[in-house]
């Protein structure tokens, strides 16, 4: 399985100098986003008449490393979510962006998309649904600077929306099964 | 082909970079509790939704609404520091956010 190389290293000096202020860099953010070059690393596959998409990472200047779902010949026309470039998870060992259009009532989505980063010491991912059953999640090797990650594009299937059945977390599992992180998420 | 998808992503990029010079803040900077939400004016322009936070952890909700249909659009939902997205269309819409869980430091912006 061959790995994407997201090159965080060569940024690290704009990186420093940059920074991220929360209270008021989102035009400074949003400009940062247009010039860093997005790597494609993973894809959500077309299904249910739906066109494929990317899952496409990105390290800006402002010390960001930013993880988004897009139209593959539109990399900067999607959306996710950023990190700091040093703790591109969160604390956690598993961070993903829920993706819907339509709704807010469930029935009334088109279309519902997981994309997400884990750690490398993650051997499963699998997405609880609010039935109770579960789905799983194909995982791809990416590493961003010195760090191995591991990343996932998931589509939920349009049978369920139609159902009235969402996701409500997602959870990373080690190689013998134990549970090591836990997101929840929801439509709506 | 590949000459046309390159030239319309680079207009699409200088579009972008244009709209990332307006940003309007429409919900804080301030603390939010859970189930906090905020929105930004009607306006065709939209096209760029984000909630901005002072750290990574806390689930918030980012998307547009249009005025017809009341839909949401390019919802995104996550609990990283920055949670954003972008909606290309014309139609008339409201950007909206709205913190899932708190209690947090955080802003919304629209451009």
């Amino acid at each position: 399985m061959a790995a994407s190389v997201i090159a965080a290293g060569v940024l690290v000096g704009a990186v420093v100098a940059g920074g991220f202020d929360w209270s008021r860099s989102a035009d400074e953010l949003d400009a940062a986003l247009v010039e860093a070059r997005p790597t494609r690393v993973a894809d959500i596959p077309a299904a249910d008449g739906l066109p494929e998409r990317g899952v496409f990472a990105q390290v800006t200047s402002t010390g960001q490393f930013c993880l988004s779902d897009a139209p593959i010949d539109a990399p900067l026309m999607g959306g996710g979510g950023c990190n700091s470039v040093d703790d591109p998870l969160g604390e956690s060992a598993i961070s993903a962006s829920l993706a819907f259009e339509g709704g807010p009532a469930i029935e009334t989505v088109s279309d519902a998309r997981l994309i997400g980063v884990a750690a490398s010491g993650v051997s499963s991912v699998r997405v609880l649904m609010s039935d109770g059953s579960s789905r799983t999640v194909k995982l791809k090797r990416a590493r961003v600077g010195s760090d191995e990650l591991r990343v996932f594009g998931y589509r939920i299937r349009k049978s369920d929306l139609k159902k009235g059945v969402g996701p409500v977390a997602i959870v990373a599992y080690d190689s013998g099964g134990a549970e090591i992180g836990r997101q929840t998420t929801g439509i709506g | 082909m590949r000459k046309l998808v390159l030239l319309l992503a680079l207009t699409a990029a200088l579009v972008f970079v244009g709209a990332a010079l307006a940003v309007e803040t429409y919900g804080g900077p301030r603390y939010w509790n859970p189930g906090d939400s905020a929105a930004s004016s009607w306006q065709s322009g939209w096209t760029r939704n984000s909630f901005n936070k002072a750290a990574s952890g806390y689930e918030t909700t980012v998307t547009f609404i249009d005025n017809v249909s009341y839909s949401w659009h390019a919802t995104i939902r996550n609990r990283d520091t920055v949670t954003y997205t972008n909606w290309w269309s014309s139609q008339v819409k409201k950007a909206h956010c709205m913190a899932n869980t708190g209690y947090h430091w955080g802003g919304c912006h629209a451009s």
